[in-house]
C-alpha cells in the first residue's frame, strides 16, 4: 500500500474551552508515539495535503513517559513551525522512559499546496496521561492554541 | 467545592488545607456568568494554583474567567519575590500576549465605502496563520537588540514614531531580559517572525466608537463617537512558544530539587530567587520585549496600510498597549503593609489606577487604559483602572469575553462561508488564512463581553469609558 494513501493516525478530539485535546491508541508504546505525532499534526495542518516525501530524524528525552511525550511532541511541533516541515508518517525505532528515537516523512512548507488549521503554541501537562492498559497504550494529551 | 458568594459580583472558595491550599479563591462574577463559570474547571484550576508556595493574597479569578492549562485563564496571582515561586504555566506559551488599541482621524462614515479594501490590503500587508516570513528582516546579531529593547527598536529603526513606546505598558520594554537565557531553538523560530499575526483567537479589527460612557476620560485618550479605532492582538509568537516550551522542560527535575510537589504538572514552578527562576525571567522579559517589538511593527505596517487606501492624511496613533499574559515584579499593599511581589496574569490586565508612576503622564489624571476585546461579531471596551483594583486585586482585571464554548463544539454544524455572510449582513467583513479560525471564534464561542464588564465595573475593578463595535476582522 502507497503509505501516502494511508489514514490519518488513530485518534480522537476532546473537548475544551480554549484549548485541544486529543485522545490516542497503540498497540505498542512505539506506535501510541506515531500516533500522538499524528494527531498533533492533523490538529494544525490539513494532514491530506501533506506528502510522505523526505525522512526527519526526531529524538526526545523525558524523566517518564509523561513528560517524554511532551517532549517528543514539541519536537515535532518544532519541525513544523522552526524547520517549516509538516510531516504525515511517523515511525518510532525505540521507546523508553527515558528516551525516544525515530523519525518523522513529511516536506518543506509549499503555501500553494498545504494548508494551515491553526497554531498549535506548545504541549502542555495538563491533563497529561501516558499509560499502559490492557491490551495497549493510551494517551491523552492536551494543546495550547 | 463551597463557594460562597460574598456579593452581587464577588464570590469565596474558602482555604481546603486538605488540597494543599495556601489561601482562598476570590472570583469576580455575575450569578449568570458564575453559572457558566462551574461548567469547566476553571474553579478546579483557580484552586490549584492557591497551592503555590509563597502566595500573597487569594488566588483570583476574573469574570472572564475559563479552564487553561495550570492556570485558568482569567486567573491571577501573587507571590512574594524573596520566598515564592515563579511558574511559567502562571504566564503562558504566550508570553507577553497583548493588545494595543489605535485610533484613526476617520470616521465611520469615511470608511465604510472603502472597508473591503482596507480589508484585502491589511490581509496582504501583515502575514497571518502560517503565512510565512514577516515583512521585516532581522539578523541574528538585532534579534537580541530586539531581545532587550522591545517597541523601542522598532521606533529607533524607523517602524514607528518616540511616543508609540511611550504609550506602551512598561514603555514596550521590560528591564532585566536577557538574551542569553533565550535558546537557539527560540531565536530561530522567532527571527523570521517579527511583524506576523499569528493563529488562534490573535486577530486585527478595524471598529468604530459606539459609545462614550466617560467623556472626560474619553477625551484624554482622543476618542470620540464615530470615530474609527484599530485593535490588534498578537504575542510573542514561537519564540515565546518556544521558551515556555524549554523551562517547562527544566523544571520537572528542578521542581523535584527543591521537593515542590503540585497538583497539576503544568503549574510547574521553581523557587523566583533560583537560578532556574531567574533563567526563566530573564527570558520571558526577552519574550516580552518581542511581542511588544512585534505589535508595534505590526501597528507600522497597519499606518501603512490605511494610508495606501485613505491617503497620507489619514493618522493613526497608539492610545495604549497592554500584555495579559505576564509576571511582573511590582510594589502592593497586602494587610497594611508594603510588599515586594511577582504578579502572574494569565489572561488578565493590569488596570493601575490614576496618578501611578508607572502609566504616561497623560494617563495620570484618569487612570491607566484597560483594553479589553470581545467576540469578532460582539464589541470591545476600554477602561480606566482604579484604586479598587490596587487594593483587592494587585491592579488587575479580565482580559476579554472569555470562552464558553470548546473549538470542537463550535465547529461543530457550522460552515465557514455561512458564519461570515452572517456577520456581513450586521456590517462586519472577516478575513482569515483559515476556516477552523472563522468557525472556532464565532461570536456564539463567547461570553457576553458586556457582562463581563460590567462585573468589574460594578466591583470598582475599573471604570467604562468607550465600547467599540467591530466593521473589518482579519482572524490569524
Amino acid at each position: 500500500m502507497n503509505e501516502d494513501l494511508k489514514p490519518p493516525a488513530m485518534f480522537e478530539l476532546i473537548e475544551h474551552t480554549a484549548d485541544i485535546g486529543f485522545r490516542t491508541w497503540g498497540k505498542t508504546a512505539a506506535e501510541l508515539f506515531e500516533n500522538a505525532a499524528g494527531a498533533l499534526m492533523a490538529v494544525a495542518v490539513e494532514i491530506e495535503t501533506v506528502e510522505a516525501r523526505e525522512p526527519y530524524p526526531l529524538a526526545a528525552e523525558g524523566l517518564d513517559y509523561e513528560s517524554l511525550m511532551v517532549n517528543w511532541l514539541s519536537e515535532v511541533l518544532y519541525a513544523l513551525d522552526a524547520k517549516r516541515t509538516p510531516l504525515r508518517r511517523f515511525e518510532v525505532s525505540e521507546v523508553t522512559p527515558a528516551r525516544i528515537t525515530g523519525q518523522g516523512w513529511g516536506e518543506r512548507w509549499n503555501p500553494a499546496r498545504h494548508r494551515a488549521k491553526l497554531i498549535v503554541k506548545g504541549v502542555t501537562y495538563h491533563q497529561l496521561q501516558v499509560e499502559e492498559r490492557a491490551g495497549g497504550w493510551y494517551a491523552q494529551v492536551v494543546l495550547d492554541i | 467545592m463551597n463557594l460562597e458568594p460574598i456579593d452581587a459580583f464577588r464570590f469565596r472558595i474558602a482555604r481546603d488545607e486538605r488540597r494543599g491550599m495556601r489561601t482562598h479563591v476570590v472570583v469576580y462574577a455575575s450569578q449568570t456568568l458564575i453559572d457558566q463559570i462551574r461548567k469547566d474547571l476553571s474553579l478546579e484550576q483557580a484552586m490549584n494554583v492557591a497551592t503555590l508556595p509563597g502566595i500573597v493574597g487569594p488566588s483570583l479569578a476574573m469574570p472572564d474567567i475559563h479552564q487553561g492549562y495550570g492556570f485558568p485563564i482569567g486567573g491571577v496571582a501573587a507571590t512574594d519575590v524573596e520566598t515564592g515561586v515563579v511558574s511559567p504555566g502562571g504566564v503562558g506559551f504566550d508570553i507577553n500576549c497583548g493588545v494595543r488599541l489605535v485610533r484613526t482621524t476617520l470616521t465611520e462614515a469615511e470608511v465604510r465605502p472603502r472597508l473591503r479594501d482596507l480589508l484585502n490590503q491589511l490581509f496582504r500587508d501583515i502575514p497571518c496563520g502560517t503565512g510565512g516570513a514577516g515583512p521585516v528582516k532581522i539578523s541574528r546579531q538585532q534579534l537580541a537588540e530586539v531581545l532587550v529593547e522591545g517597541a523601542g527598536w522598532m521606533v529607533k529603526n524607523g517602524y514607528g514614531s518616540e511616543r508609540d513606546a511611550e504609550f506602551a505598558e512598561e514603555s514596550g520594554c521590560l528591564k532585566g531580559a536577557d538574551p542569553e537565557h533565550v535558546s537557539a531553538r527560540a531565536k530561530e523560530r522567532g527571527q523570521p517572525q517579527l511583524c506576523t499575526l499569528g493563529s488562534g483567537n490573535h486577530f486585527i479589527e478595524v471598529q468604530w466608537v459606539e459609545r462614550i460612557h466617560d467623556e472626560a476620560a474619553a477625551r484624554v485618550m482622543g476618542l470620540e463617537a464615530g470615530q474609527v479605532v484599530v485593535l490588534i492582538h498578537c504575542g510573542s509568537r514561537g519564540l515565546g512558544h518556544q521558551v515556555c516550551t524549554d523551562y517547562l522542560a527544566q523544571m520537572g527535575a528542578a521542581m523535584k530539587r527543591y521537593n515542590i510537589t503540585l497538583p497539576d504538572r503544568q503549574l510547574a514552578c521553581v523557587p523566583i530567587q533560583s537560578p532556574e527562576g531567574q533563567a526563566y525571567l530573564a527570558a520571558m522579559r526577552a519574550s516580552a520585549n518581542f511581542a511588544w517589538a512585534n505589535r508595534q511593527a505590526i501597528l507600522h505596517f497597519t499606518r501603512g496600510s490605511f494610508a495606501r487606501i485613505f491617503g497620507a492624511g489619514a493618522r493613526l496613533e497608539l492610545i495604549y498597549d497592554v500584555c495579559h499574559n505576564i509576571a511582573k515584579q511590582e510594589t502592593h499593599v497586602v494587610d497594611g503593609k508594603k510588599r515586594a511581589v511577582l504578579v502572574h496574569r494569565k489572561g488578565a490586565t493590569r488596570a493601575f489606577p490614576p496618578g501611578h508612576r508607572e502609566i504616561p503622564a497623560a494617563y495620570r489624571g484618569i487612570g491607566q487604559p484597560v483594553l479589553i476585546p470581545g467576540s469578532m461579531g460582539t464589541a470591545s471596551w476600554v477602561l480606566v483602572g482604579t484604586e479598587g483594583a490596587m487594593q483587592e486585586t494587585f491592579g488587575s482585571v479580565c482580559h476579554g469575553a472569555g470562552r464558553l464554548m470548546s473549538r470542537t463544539a463550535a465547529r461543530k454544524g457550522r460552515n465557514a462561508r455561512e458564519v461570515q455572510d452572517k456577520l456581513e449582513e450586521q456590517g462586519i467583513l472577516v478575513r482569515s488564512e483559515s476556516r477552523d479560525g472563522i468557525l472556532e471564534e464565532i461570536p456564539e464561542a463567547y461570553k457576553n463581553v458586556d457582562e463581563v464588564i460590567e462585573v468589574v465595573h460594578a466591583a470598582g475593578l475599573a471604570r467604562k469609558v468607550a465600547r467599540f463595535r467591530p466593521m473589518a476582522v482579519i482572524k490569524g
